[in-house]
């Protein structure tokens, strides 16, 4: 799974018709995840009646499709739900860990 | 498998059906060095993983297998999963 905001939302009239009733939203991830999402966001099914400016958990792959309504919904990611609060602690990177050398700061756009 | 260390928890009290009960905590990678690459994914667990600790992370099917080993488990909303707690490594 992965963190992200919603920044927008996304309707098709032409579209597959096992999505007649998806909802689909534009989530921009709060971390870089892999190089496939280099442009910055991802288009995700919504369930669970997110909103523009919620953050939210969001699952990729097999289980977003079974989540969207089963194995063979044209889906690669769903929202699985709406952050209510998230706990970091930059500490945990400063400790010495089992690895040589110096763990840079991480970037994330929480508190 | 991804090699990194807990540096949070969330919470969603509005999320699937599926989602219920588990555990999600933010996990950020290390590369083989043990310096955060700046990848950060969240991870279900079910070892009772503490924030701090060094852990290994499971995607994709072998996540599924961390919460319910077998064929029957593609159901399960996880794509991925805390596999191990690392106390060292060479």
């Amino acid at each position: 799974m992965i963190l992200g905001r919603v920044v927008g939302e996304v309707w098709a009239t032409r579209k597959d018709g096992r999505l007649a009733r998806a909802k689909l939203l534009v989530v921009r991830p709060h971390a870089f995840y892999e190089p496939a999402f280099a442009t910055g966001h991802l288009v995700a099914t919504d369930d669970v009646d997110a909103g523009v400016g919620d953050d939210v958990v969001v699952c990729l792959g097999q289980p977003a499709r079974v989540s969207a309504g089963g194995e063979n919904m044209p889906v690669d990611a769903a929202v699985l739900g709406v952050v209510d609060r998230v706990e970091l602690d930059r500490r945990a990177l400063d400790k010495p860990g089992p690895g040589p050398g110096i763990r840079r700061p991480l970037e994330v756009p929480f508190p | 498998m991804m090699r990194g260390t807990i540096i949070g928890q969330v919470w969603a009290a509005r999320h699937a059906p599926g989602l219920d009960g588990q555990k999600l905590l933010v996990v950020a990678a290390h590369d083989a060095a043990g310096r955060a690459t700046g990848r950060v994914v969240v991870a279900t667990d079910v070892l009772d993983a503490r924030v701090g600790e060094d852990v290994t992370v499971a995607f994709g099917s072998g996540a599924r297998n961390v919460l319910r080993p077998g064929p029957d488990n593609r159901d399960l909303l996880c794509d991925a999963a805390i596999a191990t707690i690392v106390e060292g490594a060479g």
